[in-house]
């Protein structure tokens, strides 16, 4: 093995990837006094967050009357009863302060006549209960993600935090069980780095390239929990992957919920609305696995549309051009470009498309990581905290509503940052690290970089992309899932095959992808397995030899651990939290979910 | 090597907090030539039907004498200004940029000089 | 500086041919792309690679996916979201700053299609520029709203005509095609703040809810920072977002006029 150098940092608090969660948090610690740094592996604003589209929820009320609690039972409602309440209900009262707050950096949201934020309809949003559909995602324009994470970018600025961008992150610094900080290779020159901290966030986001299609960046492999896997902590709730009703058919590029928000509807080959049959009350804007669903069906059935009839349209050629300009400008070129298609005149050609992990690393809600240790399902790792999709709160249980990962991000980046600023003291003595702790983080980079065997990364990467859209789709069977864990086994096997053909250590991207693939490889498993696990049909987990959600059985949080040695799973369980954080709301119980 | 942060190096020495008035006074430069050019091109085109007595009488005129006036010290200002902006994009070092923005300022200067008083000598002395 | 000749150093010499991998058609597309090892310490070169582009997607970034994956893994390039919304794939192609993932191969104007880094920025490898100046310059014009006026219970109110004003600026990806395609930031790049900052600091000058436009109208008013703009206009030209960089600029000298008359 040839000889690594680390270059030493000592922080307070040490944040791994640069979008919504992360940037928050950052920001948060800072201003909390605490010496923090934020590393990213692409420059914060490249950050996938940027491409979030439709809005971030709240319950503001500056479209007519709302109220957190009716957030609430929409978002738990939404999360097949999955998610833990006492969560939600820090997220659901907390979302109006963190959108004032975002406002107050200077977030351009779209306004009212009035000068108020501008609020649209979203998939599952309702008013009083479940009545009917309410507008509580505060948009701007259908680039609110963008406009967040570059205005959060410039707080940043303003606040002095630390960055150390296109900084790849290797591995956590472990300690018995004590998360001591994070080891990086700096991209364009080369070094490696030890980042030492009382505390190590992860907001690395999600794994959403472990499947072919996805409306995923490129980037989005999941480094935190293939940090987390090889830490040996475990994952949460894997087997739940959100797939996003309306990917543009072919590219898989995003077009936004808010579509159907404005107004937009859905069309099979015979001209039909054909949600207004599976969810009558919300139609067009029930929550996506259910659209997804009746859309996979539809196409099923022989109601696709297209040459090969594999896909379904979506319409605004029925709104009017000025409020396609103003309210949905960006998703209009993105159709033009990827499609085609001039939004005004022709319907959107679409698919279900991967688009967000519910699962992620377990966290409470003050967003620290915790674990199962014996009998304790809330144990927790010391030095380590996780927010954004990384993590699972778990507030999206098994359904992730659209617009609620935004605010998951800022509430939970900041709840983390005030838990810091707690537990934490600035500039407290941290212990020596020694060079044991880091020996296999130099180990795994240094046999991946001299990787010579007959498989090259690409390869290997498109093998799991397609085993995991095949077999862990929008709908599961037992013999699915079966040939999904028989051939993730073989994928994950051929680690050992891998082929790098770039040794260098400036930029190689070669290795970097590795790298990913690597972290991907672990998460895929976990996912194939946990879903094999499960034998219900609960939120985005729709298994067809088990339709029916079994809350008797089923009423918990799966967790699994990998093996990176041996490739085997451990699969266990949590209960889910059946408790909310304050008397001002009971605990909602679950009952059968319908629109 | 340079080891300045990538923030001073973009702050540089700051802003000078002034542009603006040599903005305006371009574009006032600019609109004013358009007429007197066009004056002038008017007025080439007349004195070449002249001959030297009435070239000089011509000029004699105060309204002409102060439009050729305000037409070269104008033109000469606006190209001190113009190739001054040239110097700054493209000459380097101390030195040389000092020593040409110098050279622009009493070439043009000199030159403009030398054109006035040689209109004023022929419209106040006669010939 | 202006530099019209590439340092010796700089200078692309030579570059390896990669023929169409099997199971191509014979009717290929040549790409010729620029490489840079900083490892090798010798000249960069153009590397040409014939693809046969029905075997990849429309635009140029799955030919440079499928070089990498296909042809020459070690082809190095940023890209990330593929939708044209990060900014990361900003390349020189054909002679034209923009984003690989949202140029077409076919909308280029020939069979053979140049691709380098952005022009007149540091190279670290391949297709990937040091972009450190550009997004220091983003940071130097404080692009974070200021406000004195202690904060409202909800949000500042803003009139939808005034949230108007922002569009065409707030979208901008910091790409770096503006900036790096314009002649006089090429030259005066460590004094001129370039299209890119500038268009930002227009943003929270004309924001409404922002209390501090003075100040920043004075951190811009500089012969160098702000008037070095000539009015070039490619900045507008290659936007590949639409916006106009060049008209924020001009916006922000009348502001400046407005000032003083």
């Amino acid at each position: 093995m040839a000889t690594y150098e680390f270059i030493d940092h000592k922080f307070d608090v040490v944040v791994v990837g640069a979008g919504g969660s992360g940037l928050r948090a950052a920001l948060g610690c800072a201003q909390a006094g605490l010496k923090t740094a934020c590393i990213s592996k692409v420059f914060p604003t490249r950050s996938h967050t940027v491409a979030a589209q439709g809005g971030i929820s709240a319950s503001l009320g500056n479209m007519g009357e709302d109220d957190w609690r009716w957030h609430m039972y929409d978002t738990v409602k939404g999360s097949d009863w999955l998610g833990d309440q006492d969560a939600i209900e820090y997220l659901c009262r907390n979302a109006p302060a963190a959108v004032y707050e975002l406002e107050h950096w200077g977030v351009p949201f779209s306004r009212t006549e009035d000068g108020k934020i501008y609020q649209r309809a979203f998939g599952g949003m309702t008013k009083n209960y479940g009545e009917a559909p309410i507008q509580r995602t505060c948009a701007a324009a259908d680039r609110t993600g963008h406009a967040m994470l570059h205005t959060m970018y410039g707080q940043s600025l303003a606040n002095a935090t630390e960055f150390f961008i296109e900084y790849f992150a290797l591995d956590l610094i472990m300690d018995e069980g004590v998360c001591r900080g994070v080891t990086a290779w700096k991209l364009d020159d080369g070094t490696l780095h030890r980042f030492q901290a009382q505390m190590v966030i992860l907001a690395t986001g999600g794994y959403g390239r472990a499947y072919f299609s996805a409306t995923s960046a490129h980037t989005c492999t999941g480094d935190g929990g293939g940090m987390a896997l090889r830490a040996g902590l475990p994952l949460q709730d894997m087997e739940f992957v959100q797939f996003h009703p309306t990917g543009i058919y072919g590219s898989g590029c995003l077009i936004t919920e808010g579509a159907r928000g404005e107004g937009g509807y859905l069309t099979n080959s015979e001209g039909e609305r054909f949600m207004e049959r599976y969810a009558p009350t919300v139609k067009d804007l029930a929550p996506r696995d259910m659209v997804s669903r009746a859309m996979t069906m539809e196409i099923r059935e022989g109601r696709g549309v297209g040459l090969k009839k594999d896909h379904i349209f979506l319409h605004l050629d029925h709104l009017d051009p000025k409020i396609l300009h103003q309210r949905l400008p960006g998703i209009s070129e993105s159709a033009k470009i990827f499609a085609g298609v001039d939004v005004t005149k022709q319907p959107i050609p679409v698919i279900p498309t991967v688009h967000y992990n519910m699962g992620g690393i377990p966290t409470n809600f003050y967003s620290e990581v915790v674990t199962k240790a014996g009998k304790n399902p809330d144990q927790v790792v010391p030095g380590l905290m996780s927010v954004g999709e990384a993590a699972c709160v778990s507030v999206h249980g098994a359904n992730r509503l659209g617009s609620n990962s935004l605010i998951d991000l800022v509430v939970f980046g900041r709840s983390a940052a005030l838990r810091a600023a707690d537990i934490l003291k600035a500039g407290a003595t941290q212990p020596e690290l020694k060079h044991a702790m880091t020996d296999g983080h130099l180990a795994r980079l240094d046999r991946f970089r001299h990787a010579d065997g007959g498989t090259p990364t690409a390869d290997l990467r498109l093998e799991m992309q397609m085993v995991m859209q095949e077999d862990a789709a929008v709908y599961r069977t037992s013999k699915d899932l079966a040939s999904g864990v028989k051939r993730m086994e073989v994928v994950n096997a051929k680690r050992a095959d891998l082929k790098v053909s770039d040794r260098s250590m400036i930029w190689n991207s070669d290795l970097m992808e590795t790298l990913e693939l690597d972290n991907l490889i672990g998460q895929a498993v976990v996912t194939v397995v946990g879903a094999a696990n499960r034998t219900e049909s609960r939120g985005a987990h729709a298994h067809e030899d088990f339709p029916d959600r079994d809350d008797a059985k089923w009423m918990a949080h799966t967790l699994t651990w990998f093996d990176d040695a041996t490739g085997k799973v451990k699969i266990d369980d949590r209960p889910v939290h059946n408790f909310t954080l304050s008397k001002d709301i009971d605990y909602i119980p679950p009952k059968s979910r319908v629109y | 090597m340079n080891f300045r942060t990538p923030l001073s190096t973009a702050r540089g020495l700051g802003s000078a907090k002034h542009g603006v008035s040599h903005w305006i006074s371009e574009r006032v430069g600019a609109v004013a030539l358009v007429p007197l050019v066009l004056w002038a091109v008017y007025s080439c085109i007349l004195l070449a039907g002249l001959d030297y007595y009435g070239a000089v009488e011509w000029i004699g005129n105060p309204v002409n004498a102060t439009l050729i006036i305000l037409t070269i010290a104008i033109s000469f200002m606006h190209m001190q200004g113009g190739v001054r902006v040239i110097i700054e994009d493209y000459v380097y070092g101390h030195l040389t940029k000092a020593a040409a923005l110098m050279a622009n300022v009493f070439v043009c200067g000199l030159a403009g000089a030398l054109a006035i008083f040689s209109i004023l000598k022929v419209a106040l002395g006669g010939a | 500086m202006v530099q019209l000749t590439l340092p010796k150093n700089s200078v692309p010499k030579g570059g390896k041919h990669y023929p169409a991998p099997a199971g191509s058609s014979g009717k290929t597309k040549t790409f010729k792309v620029y490489r840079y090892d900083p490892d090798k310490g010798v000249n960069p070169s153009w590397d040409t690679y014939d693809v046969d582009t029905s075997l990849c997607g429309p635009m140029v970034l799955d030919v440079l996916i499928y070089i990498k994956t296909h042809m020459d893994p070690t082809l190095t390039f940023r890209r990330s979201c593929r939708e044209g919304i990060c900014g990361s794939c900003a390349m020189n192609i054909a002679g034209r700053n923009t984003l690989a993932c949202i140029h077409g191969h076919d909308d280029c104007p020939s069979d053979k299609i140049m691709i380098s880094p952005l022009p007149h920025m540091p190279v670290v490898k391949d297709l990937v520029p040091d972009l450190t100046l550009f997004y220091a310059q983003y940071a130097s014009v404080e692009p974070w709203l200021k406000t004195e006026t202690p904060e409202p219970q909800k949000e500042w109110k803003q009139s939808p005509e005034d949230r108007a004003k922002l569009d065409g600026l707030y979208e901008c990806i910091l790409c770096a095609c503006c900036s790096t395609s314009c002649p006089s930031y090429w030259w005066n790049q460590e004094k001129y703040l370039g299209p890119a900052a500038l268009l930002h600091a227009y943003r929270w000058i004309i924001d409404s809810r922002d209390e501090d436009t003075g100040a920043r109208l004075d951190d811009l008013e500089d012969p160098f920072k702000l008037y070095r703009c000539h009015t070039i206009m490619n900045c507008a030209q290659v936007c590949p977002k639409g916006l106009n960089p060049a008209q924020a600029i001009a916006e922000i000298k009348k502001i400046l006029v407005e000032r003083v008359v």
